[in-house]
């Protein structure tokens, strides 16, 4: 079994980077070669060629079952955390820019502890509350750098909570 | 040659004021960070390379230099308590560490580790600061050929020798090359890769693909483990080593400081052999070789002081050629590059004072953390039982803002969970992350010489294979790669005979 998910990811990342070669030399035929350039496709293309190489190799290793085994410790492991983890940061990324730092970060803090299996309430409320703040104290106060502001924090900045964000 | 006034000058400006206290700081958070299992040196200074944006250059490198040095020495700390490494470079430290706490003699341990790791690092800083200038002074004659044979040199070193197998480090590596290639063309200025997307026209922005592939790799990984973290639970007295155990330990720290130095100066080789090799030195060389893995004093003092000592071997290269010795090490130089300081011999040619600011530094960061373990041994200790729950999503935020912080780009943030999220399924399948990253510094440097190296000989490849140092430096690549690989698998042998000896001697005592 554990044999089987390694083969299947050397599968898998042979069948990824074998069409990023090919992309290479179809790109790569596009390029300008004048002089004093050099020659621009030289390095790019043997890179990709040496790429091919490995990625064929790697199929050929799995397909005969010669792929190394997965550590013990990840065999069976669940990964509905990592997941999870995964989906609440990758939606953050849109939120964060137009909602604002601190009013999306609460909620994917209290998400991510809770994920994380912490269920005590008053502890994941004060870590949920307090870490947005401090961290926006410390980066626009100490470090001079703003952070996204979005359009909570705008709307409250003009209706007088300019203290709270510069 | 060093110059001593100088370096005195250097000494005095890192030991005024907020220099000082952000080294102190620097060293106290590389600790804790090394302290903690799955929380490693590159991830410590890639979490904090942001954060130095606002400082003075000098001030933030020291930083960096405190927290690469203290989280080498931190990694012990949990080898010790918790039989689990706290960085891969204090694995072997676990073999007699972890007996000695069962004897009931952890502070002990922790006070050798502390000791044997200062002894090691101090040792190396002083030999960059007086092997640096010379090296850098020869670096001077290279030219683009010379250039691009050592990136040939540090890329075949770097791709075959990290991880379990050279194919898949090769895969990484070529990977870290084409994601290099990303952006504008750098003689001819037309896009490359970049699919019509303004936001790649500059290719991927270095520091927030360090942060995501480092760092936030990491914190996935913390993810799937989380609820397995094993807790502290001995009591630490007699911290401090006599002087008699210390005495019985000068040849091991002899031996493993000329063995972390000679490792750390190999690129792409770092701590983590160091710390095996000075074992197994320390071991086949000693009278007693039956008594390693029963929990002796020496077993801790040599994989320490090893790996310690292969921190100034790494900076080498990195200073002085622009090579980087390690992944923790490419990290600093994507930190000397944000404060605009090129790595390389034209750094000690235009910026010398702040040249010998960082031999003073390094020599600092050893001595200072010797002192905040010592003194600190119980809290350090304590800070391994910090509850994940909370610490894990603190690690994704920094990761986010830090990436965001460098130039108020969300992209820059995308690209760090992006890359950190590739780097976790990377890390999880045994494809090396190190490669990746190493290759896209290499990469460029590769590419770009060559490319002028062509422009130079008007396209004859010849000039590569006709100019002496680019010969040599080839050659060298060549033999120390097929050795290498040999030798990596050598090791890996060796390093699975150590751990059953090791577990096969703690059986017969309990026996």
């Amino acid at each position: 079994m554990a044999n089987l998910t390694m083969k299947k990811a050397d599968i898998i990342a042979a069948a990824i980077v074998i069409p990023i070669c090919l992309y290479v030399f179809y790109e790569s035929e596009k390029w300008p070669v004048l002089a004093l350039l050099g020659r621009p496709f030289v390095i790019p293309r043997g890179v990709a060629t040496f790429l091919l190489v490995t990625a064929l190799l790697l199929l050929y290793r799995a397909w005969k079952g010669r792929a190394l085994a997965l550590e013990k410790r990840l065999e069976g492991a669940d990964l509905r955390r990592v997941i999870g983890a995964a989906v609440i940061t990758f939606g953050y990324l849109p939120l964060v820019e137009r909602i604002g730092f601190v009013s999306t970060t609460f909620p994917y803090m209290l998400l991510f502890a809770l994920v994380l299996g912490e269920r005590r309430w008053p502890r994941l409320a004060l870590f949920a509350i307090l870490v947005p703040f401090v961290v926006y104290l410390l980066f626009s106060t100490v470090l001079h750098v703003p952070l996204p502001r979005g359009w909570i924090e705008n709307s409250l900045r003009e209706h007088g909570f300019a203290l709270f964000f510069r | 040659m060093v110059d001593l006034h100088l370096l005195l000058h250097g000494f005095a400006t890192v030991l005024s004021g907020y220099n000082f206290v952000a080294l102190v700081l620097g060293s106290f958070f590389g600790i804790i960070v090394g302290a903690i299992p799955g929380l490693t040196a590159t991830m410590g200074i890639a979490l904090m390379v942001p954060f130095t944006f606002g400082m003075d250059p000098f001030r933030g490198i020291v930083m960096l230099l405190g927290i690469y040095t203290g989280a080498i020495y931190g990694g012990g700390i949990a080898s010790i308590l918790i039989k689990t490494p706290g960085t891969p470079a204090a694995a072997a430290t676990v073999f007699d560490g972890y007996p000695l706490a069962q004897k009931g003699l952890a502070g002990k341990a922790i006070g050798m580790a502390t000791i044997a790791s200062g002894i090691g690092g101090t040792f190396t800083a002083l030999c960059l600061t007086f092997f640096a200038p010379i090296l850098a002074n020869f670096a001077l004659r290279f030219s683009a050929p010379e250039y691009f044979a050592l990136a040939v040199f540090g890329l075949s070193v770097t791709v075959a020798l990290t991880g379990k197998s050279p194919l898949k480090g090769i895969t990484s590596g070529c990977v870290g090359l084409l994601i290099a290639m990303v952006g504008l063309d750098p003689m001819g200025g037309f896009p490359r890769f970049t699919f019509g997307t303004v936001q790649l026209t500059g290719g991927f922005s270095f520091v927030p693909m360090l942060i995501g592939l480092f760092a936030l790799s990491e914190g996935f990984r913390q993810v799937e483990v989380i609820l397995t973290a094993p807790k502290v639970s001995a009591v630490l007295t007699n911290i401090i080593p006599t002087l008699r155990e210390l005495r019985e330990c000068t040849r091991t720290f002899v031996r493993s400081c000329i063995i972390g130095l000679i490792v750390g100066v190999t690129p792409a080789i770092g701590a983590e052999t160091a710390c095996f090799i000075g074992y197994s030195e320390a071991k086949r060389t000693s009278k007693h070789p039956e008594l390693f893995g029963t929990g002796i004093l020496e077993g801790v003092a040599a994989p320490q002081c090893a790996e310690n000592a292969s921190t100034g071997g790494d900076v080498l290269p990195m200073m002085t050629l622009g090579l980087p010795g390690d992944a923790a090490t490419a990290v600093l130089m994507g930190a000397l590059t944000i404060h605009n300081l090129q790595p390389g011999p034209l750094l000690f040619r235009d910026h010398l004072e702040l040249v010998h600011q960082m031999f003073a530094g390094m020599i600092t960061a050893n001595l200072i953390f010797v002192i905040l373990g010592l003194t600190f041994a119980r809290l350090f200790a304590k800070v391994i039982n910090l509850d994940r729950r909370f610490l894990v999503p603190l690690i994704f935020i920094a990761c986010m803002v830090g990436s965001y912080a460098i130039d108020n780009d969300i992209f820059d943030m995308i690209t760090c969970v992006f890359f950190g999220f590739i780097g976790y399924v990377m890390i999880r399948y045994d494809y090396p992350v190190s490669p990746m990253v190493l290759a896209q510094i290499l990469g460029v440097m590769m590419e770009s010489n060559f490319r002028r190296s062509m422009a130079m000989s008007q396209d004859n490849l010849l000039i590569l294979v006709t100019r002496p140092i680019a010969v040599t430096i080839l050659i060298l690549a060549a033999f120390t790669t097929i050795t290498g690989i040999r030798h990596q698998q050598k090791a890996l042998q060796m390093e699975e005979k150590l751990a059953a000896a090791a577990a096969a001697a703690r059986e017969g005592r309990q026996g």
